[in-house]
């Protein structure tokens, strides 16, 4: 009917008053409702998630209309937790709602996309008559050609081409690199498998096959928790979301629980219905402060005194005013607490060394196997020493004694003494404490009870117990005489004293102790129901594990860990791969090749970004008063490369010559195999010809060459020092303000004067939408969004496995990145058949963790090889040399098809292994067998992402019950006790994909992870320790207070200590124009925001318009004020690094002396140019500059060994300092101007020259 | 043919008509189209002033033309108002109400112009129009002058012709002879008035069918019940 038409009845429509005249019903069209409802109107709906590093994982149902998706909303669907307990639901939050707009939006990759000087070079090439691998050859054999294209990186120029023509380039690369440099000098970077994990599969497995690195993110990104491995031999394990419900006392440091964790906060809201107290030690009025019933703002990076003060407490009035019976069979059976600790004699004292062994007694105290890997404790019932079990030395080489229960080495019942305080024969000796806190001691003399020990070699020393030691270094007064304890609280001059935390941290003494005596009180009454919530905020300084340690203390003090409601809460990224076991073979390509090749991607970055040369923090000054003189003047750098060395840290490239070529040259000199190859290597070596990469990283022979960035945003998030980035491996247009010159007194690194500038030939980014990563490479290639693929989804938060879906097609030209990576796989093994062939790789190995190569090195000591300490020998004090055979011809057949290891060897995981036969022939029946002639010909197919998913979730025993029963069976003839009651009731769950597309699927409880799935608890770390009694896999096997390796030592790190944030120097090296004008000094804090996730949604035009719709930066009102800088002003954050440009939100929410620039603000949406550097304004990570950590690196040493995003140096930032001035509106310059050679040429800010 | 007798006898029809049709097609099918488009969420800054006085002019100019217009001249005579009271009337009336319009609209259409926001939100039609009304209302305030020496004469002619042709027009007996000899400002001023309705159901201008006069009236609650028509 005509709206007109309609109108002209107006006057003679019926209408019924009522309500006294104040309503009236008419009949007046109603047509324009149908607008409303066509805006819900749907044709179907689909359930998907976003891939996007939130520990939410929230499953979410996506509407398609008209094959578009119009709106998504939340799945409410989830299966329920259990009487008495909140439901998972509803998860969502704003930012995921706004999802959609990405998927027709401007910043959308619709085609693959090329830098355009790189095609018309390469083009030029191929026109000339040469094959795509001597095309690119002949670019890169030219410097001014190789010039032409690395300079306009981040400067636009990209042009549409075809996927042919792309992939074509990018293997010709791939291939040119492989036969060139090594396949080793190939890397890829991308984030968090738990967010997507056939996608991270795609380019892992491509680069695992074809011999290129992954680099590592959870180090890198600094949410890697150093003291998790530190302390319990396992990285990450923590409490589901509905166990906050289940504790009756919280304390939230450094997690924005409403903001960050936005679908799980309300766990903690309906805790506190339910009476739990909470406590925020928030150093600003976050969101988080408002559940709390008592806040104790901490100064930023101090919380390490703060936890260390409630400990004191905590131990003082829990363990010696009175015992509490829970709390010392928690301390004697599940921490090292009873642990002998052997002193030295260190100048008019003794200070701590290592762990007394069994090694250390007559005949090995009866240990045939890894003697110096059982540890010893006082038993109270024999009354003398013992050999406990569930040290680490059972771990390897003989079963059934890998266990916590209170039992010795030879079978009999014990009861580990705690101290020995009043025994007889035990003296009070000084024990010098390392210190650090300025303007104090560098070392504290304190008096310990020990007992005096005639060691098999010949030596007497003492030993205490940990816990006597504990008691010493929290500074409590036992009426032992000496200085540096306490009585009161009060006593501000004893470290670690309530009042004198108060004075580090601003925190009142007074509610110090009352947090510390509550937490600790509510866990002897609960049994450990007192849990820390902890995230990024702490963890994002360079001593972080000092802060984390003193968590972990405070809760196994209190017994904590490993009990429901309890424990150790830390959240920062979507870290639980639920399924790891079924997924590393497919990601790692390990059904084909072992082992790949991985990376600590800190080091990685930190040196060939040459990050090392403007180092300003001196190690030595970094190191205990105590220390030995061993490595004294070695620089951070030379530690690392020590590390390399020693086995203990990756390195990529392993070597400065192409492995492929190693090799050849071994057999050329006569080696016939594998040992026949490594002692030609370990000859090469010795002699100096041959030496790991990181000695000299600046040499062209040792840069990385190719890198694909995929899932991922490396240059505009996470790369601390983002300008060092620009400026040396990518040499495009950067802000660096200063020249580099410290590591010319380098003892391990080779300087050259001159810094190496564009180190990568091509870089390729993969991606949905164009962000800064995109804009500075070479290749762009256009993928499926989180609504175009098939793939798999889990998180901490909740014990669910859920999928992503394809709930439309992937719009324009883009691909899953399952089938861009066979797409490329394909395309490299054409050219790779002629230009390769099958060739011998040689592969550095690490001395793995949860592998018999942690027993490496004995007794925490540093034996270099280079020094002449020891012999080189691989797998023992060197990297294991592995030799893997490539067929790179048949480089896509293998990618297709899960292969014959998994039969041959089997399955493993955390050191537990199983055979996968049987759900290998299931998966060939259930996704069918590639039939494609070749190596993979009748083997099970993934050539489709449900068929990855399915093979996943069939060998994981997260996902298949009968999985879960052959793992859970391998471990209990480890332990010697029968686990297998712990998954019973699912022994015959399998999941698929399309189980999980109905609904998500609780996982099932696997000895992959230290939590139980059960109906009876919520998941929480370290249950199955507690409860099972498997060990933690530490060398005590227990949760460790003490470290003793022998550089935790020199570093003053053996207890936990307080250490204050570095002087990292920066903010002094900024031009005199900064100088001039009024500016604030102020610390450099980049949490994580509300209007994205990482630097997505950051540039979502929904999320843009709720905030500033642009980059900001939080300044405390008094500090502004102090400069003039009012709210919503432009202003630029500088230093010797770079600088960034932001507006300023002036708030009293800040408190004075730090800047917030939320993380991942990235530099595409609305950021100007840097008046100071002339560069556009930069990213959070433009003023920040990576340090790597000495103790990060230790390896093969039980806990202390490396494990790709389980241990090594973390990529810190919070330490950082910058300077704060405001620019005026007119100075503001959008660098709106067309590309001159001058400009092009310019690629330092004015001044700044080459080194 | 003769452009006079196009302009001033065929395109009122074609404008007439265009206004009519072209809201009511509009009305019927674009009705999410249908508003005033107001920028005053943009931008508040002067609009208090410059929209009203630029809106009461516009009524003020809209009813004196409709009335002058279009009463035929013996209801004038039957109320006793002589034709030059009838011209000072127009006069003084088409000039102040005129000038408003001048006033208000040249604001209105400056800040149009020169806020980075309203510029940014504004479409060429939203610029055009309301510079042909401003155009229009200069032209029209112009004849004032013109208009002036006809009264100085004591001879209101020229303007009961032009109202003769107005009601010639909407009588549907176009008499376009009628305008031959009258000041060329006055037939400027006619075409670009006319074209106001040409191009009115392109333009914002259609808010002006919908003023929200049952508002005044309406009950606090109305219920729409289901039609089964």
């Amino acid at each position: 009917m005509s709206h007109f038409l309609d109108r002209l009845t107006y006057f003679t429509h019926p209408r019924e008053p009522f309500a006294n005249g104040h309503g009236i019903k008419t009949i007046e069209d109603r047509k324009w409702e149908d607008a409303y409802r066509n805006r819900w109107r749907h044709d179907k709906v689909v359930r998907s998630t976003h891939g996007v590093n939130c520990t939410g994982g929230c499953s979410w149902k996506i509407f398609v209309k008209n094959g578009l998706v119009s709106f998504e909303m939340q799945q409410t669907d989830y299966p329920r937790t259990r009487d008495d307990m909140p439901n998972h639901e509803p998860r969502g939050c704003q930012r995921g709602a706004s999802y959609s707009w990405y998927l027709y939006s401007p910043s959308r990759i619709r085609y693959p996309m090329i830098r355009r000087r790189l095609l018309d070079l390469y083009r030029a090439e191929r026109k000339s008559g040469k094959d795509p691998v001597e095309a690119w050859a002949a670019i890169q054999a030219d410097p001014a050609k190789r010039d032409k294209y690395v300079k306009v990186r981040g400067l636009g120029g990209f042009v549409r081409t075809s996927w042919d023509e792309v992939l074509e380039i990018i293997a010709a690369a791939n291939v040119y690199t492989i036969g060139k440099w090594g396949p080793d000098r190939i890397f890829g970077f991308s984030p968090i498998p738990a967010m997507s994990m056939i996608s991270y599969a795609a380019g892992s497995r491509y680069l695992s096959l074809i011999g290129g690195f992954c680099g590592s993110f959870y180090d890198w990104y600094c949410d890697l928790p150093v003291a998790s491995p530190q302390v319990w031999g396992e990285q990450t394990d923590v409490p589901e979301a509905a166990d906050w419900y289940n504790s009756t006392y919280i304390i939230i440091a450094g997690a924005n629980l409403p903001m960050t964790r936005t679908p799980d906060a309300h766990f903690a809201i309906e805790a506190r219905y339910k009476g739990t107290k909470i406590v925020s030690m928030a150093p600003d009025y976050a969101e988080y402060v408002k559940f709390a019933d008592l806040w104790m703002p901490v100064r930023q990076g101090t919380d390490a005194a703060a936890f260390l003060a409630m400990g004191h407490v905590a131990l003082k009035e829990f363990y010696l005013e009175r015992q509490v019976p829970y709390f010392q069979e928690y301390a004697r059976k599940y921490t090292d607490l009873p642990m002998q600790v052997i002193l030295r004699r260190q100048g008019e004292g003794y200070v701590t060394g290592r762990y007394l062994r069994a090694s250390d007694f007559a005949d090995n105290f009866g240990e045939k196997n890894n003697p110096e890997w059982k540890t010893i404790v006082w038993d109270e019932v024999s009354d003398g020493f013992v050999v406990p079990n569930g040290s680490i030395g059972f771990r390897w080489g003989e079963e059934g004694k890998w266990n916590l229960l209170e039992k010795t080495s030879a079978g009999a019942d014990m009861r580990a003494e705690l101290t020995c305080l009043g025994k007889p024969g035990v003296e009070v000796i000084s024990v010098a404490f390392p210190h650090f806190t300025p303007d104090e001691p560098a070392t504290l003399a304190r008096n310990v009870p020990a007992r005096r020990l005639k060691l098999a070699s010949g030596e007497t020393v003492y030993v205490a117990s940990v816990f006597d030691l504990l008691l010493a270094q929290y500074g409590i007064d036992r009426g032992l005489g000496g200085g540096n304890v306490a009585t009161s609280y009060d006593d501000a001059d004893v470290p670690y004293t309530p009042a004198w935390a108060e004075r580090i941290t601003g925190v009142k003494r007074a509610d110090l102790i009352r947090t510390g005596r509550e937490f600790a009180d509510n866990a002897a009454k609960t049994h450990g129901k007192s849990m820390v919530i902890v995230g990024a905020a702490v963890n994002h300084w360079y001593h972080n594990e000092m802060s984390y340690r003193a968590i972990m203390n405070l809760l196994h003090m209190c017994g904590c860990v490993g009990q429901s409601g309890g424990g150790w809460a830390h959240y920062v990224g979507q870290e639980k791969l639920r399924p790891q076991a079924g997924w590393a073979p497919i990601a790692f390509a390990l059904d084909w090749h072992r082992p790949p090749r991985q990376m600590n991607s800190t080091s990685y970055w930190y040196f060939h970004t040459d990050q090392w040369r403007y180092e300003t923090i001196k190690a030595d000054g970094l190191r205990a008063a105590t220390a030995s003189d061993r490595f004294k003047g070695y620089s951070l750098a030379d530690y690392n490369v020590v590390a390399t060395r020693l086995g203990w840290l990756p390195s990529a490239p392993h070597f400065n010559r192409n492995p492929l070529e190693l090799v050849a040259e071994a057999e050329r000199a006569g080696a016939k195999d594998e040992a026949g190859v490594a002692r030609y290597v370990v000859e090469q070596l010795k002699s100096g010809a041959l030496d790991v990469a990181f000695a000299d990283p600046d040499n062209p022979v040792n840069w990385p060459r190719n890198l694909f960035v995929w899932r991922a945003n490396l240059i505009g998030t996470s790369a601390k020092g983002h300008e060092y980035f620009l400026k040396h491996l990518l040499g495009a247009q950067n802000g660096v303000l200063q020249e580099g010159g410290a590591g010319r007194d380098n003892k391990e690194v080779v300087w050259h004067e001159e810094g190496p500038v564009g180190k990568l030939d091509l870089m390729v980014d993969i991606n949905f939408r164009l962000n800064s990563t995109g804009a500075y490479s070479d290749i762009v290639l256009p993928t499926a969004t989180w609504y175009e693929k098939n793939d798999l989804n889990t998180t901490d938060m909740h014990p669910f496995i859920h999928p992503l879906s394809e709930a439309v097609n992937p719009g324009w030209e883009s691909k899953s990145d399952w089938q861009i990576f066979q797409a490329l796989a394909r395309k490299f093994s054409t050219l790779a058949a002629k230009h390769l062939g099958v060739r011998k790789d040689l592969v550095a190995l690490p001395l793995l963790h949860d592998s018999p190569f942690e027993l490496a090195q004995p007794l925490g000591e540093v034996r270099d090889w280079k020094r002449g300490d020891s012999e080189p020998v691989p797998g023992k004090t060197m990297p294991l040399l592995k030799l893997v055979e490539r067929d790179y011809g048949s480089t896509y057949n293998k990618f297709i098809a899960l292969g014959p290891l998994m039969v041959k060897l089997g399955n493993n995981v955390k050191g537990i292994d199983w055979n996968t036969e049987q759900e290998y022939e299931e998966l060939k029946r259930h996704n069918r067998t590639v039939t494609e002639p070749g190596v993979s010909q009748g083997m099970p197919s993934l050539k489709d992402d449900i068929a990855v998913c399915d093979a996943v979730m069939r060998m994981a025993p997260e996902t298949n019950g009968e999985v879960a029963h052959k793992s859970w069976t391998a471990l209990s003839r480890k332990t010697g006790i029968d686990h297998h009651h712990l998954y019973a009731g699912r022994h015959e769950d399998k999941f698929t994909f399309h189980d999980i597309l109905a609904q998500p699927r609780k996982i099932i409880t696997a000895p992959t992870w230290s939590g139980i799935e059960s109906e009876h608890v919520s998941y929480n770390a370290g249950y199955t320790n507690v409860h099972e009694h498997i060990p933690f896999r530490t060398l005590t096997g227990r949760a460790h207070f003490y470290q003793d390796h022998q550089w935790m030592l020199d570093f003053g790190e053996g207890f936990c200590v307080y250490r204050p944030g570095l002087d990292m120097q920066d903010h002094k090296l900024v031009p005199a124009s900064v100088k001039k004008s009024p500016h604030l000094v102020l610390n450099w804090i980049t949490p994580h925001s509300k209007w994205g996730i990482h630097s997505t949604y950051q540039d979502n035009l929904r999320m843009l318009n709720l905030f500033r719709g642009g980059p900001y930066v939080w300044i405390s009102e008094e500090d502004a004020k102090t400069v003039g800088i009012r709210d919503n002003d432009w202003v630029e954050a500088v230093n010797a690094n770079g600088a960034t440009v932001a507006r300023a939100v002036v708030s009293q929410r800040v408190p004075r002396g730090m800047a917030i620039m939320y993380h991942a603000q990235e530099k595409t949406v609305n950021v100007p140019g840097s008046p100071t550097t002339g560069k556009r304004g930069g990213i959070l990570n433009s003023v920040t500059r990576v340090v790597v950590k000495p103790t990060h690196m230790i390896g093969g040493y039980a806990q202390l060994a490396y494990g790709f995003n389980y241990y090594g140096p973390v990529g810190s930032n919070r330490d950082e300092f910058v300077v704060v001035r405001k620019i005026e509106d007119r100075d503001v310059d959008w660098l709106e101007r067309p590309l001159t050679p001058e400009r092009e040429a310019s690629r330092n800010p004015v001044g700044v020259g080459a080194r | 043919m003769d452009l006079h007798l196009i302009v001033f006898g065929v395109y009122p029809y074609i404008a007439l008509a265009t206004f009519l049709l072209g809201s009511w097609i509009r009305f019927d099918h674009e009705q999410y189209t249908w508003k005033s488009d107001s920028s005053q969420l943009l931008s508040k800054k002067g609009m208090r002033f410059a929209s009203n006085v630029f809106h009461i002019g516009m009524l003020g100019i809209f009813f004196g033309h409709l009335i002058g217009l279009l009463t035929p001249h013996s209801v004038f005579q039957a109320l006793g108002i002589s034709d030059m009271a009838h011209q000072y009337m127009a006069m003084y009336a088409g000039g102040v109400f005129g000038l408003m319009v001048i006033i208000g609209g040249t604001l209105l259409w400056l800040r149009r112009l020169t806020n980075p926001r309203v510029r940014a939100a504004s479409r060429w039609m939203d610029i055009n129009i309301l510079g042909w009304l401003v155009g229009t209302a200069i032209v029209g305030f112009s004849t004032i002058f013109w208009s002036m020496g006809h009264a100085a004469k004591g001879d209101p002619t020229v303007m009961l012709r032009l109202a003769e042709w107005a009601q010639s027009i909407v009588t549907l007996q176009p008499n376009p002879e009628l305008l031959r000899g009258v000041d060329w400002i006055y037939k400027l001023h006619i075409f670009l008035g006319l074209s106001v309705f040409l191009f009115f159901p392109f333009t914002r201008l259609v808010h002006i069918w919908s003023a929200p006069i049952g508002y005044l009236f309406r009950a606090y609650q109305i219920v729409r019940a289901r039609r089964t028509a």
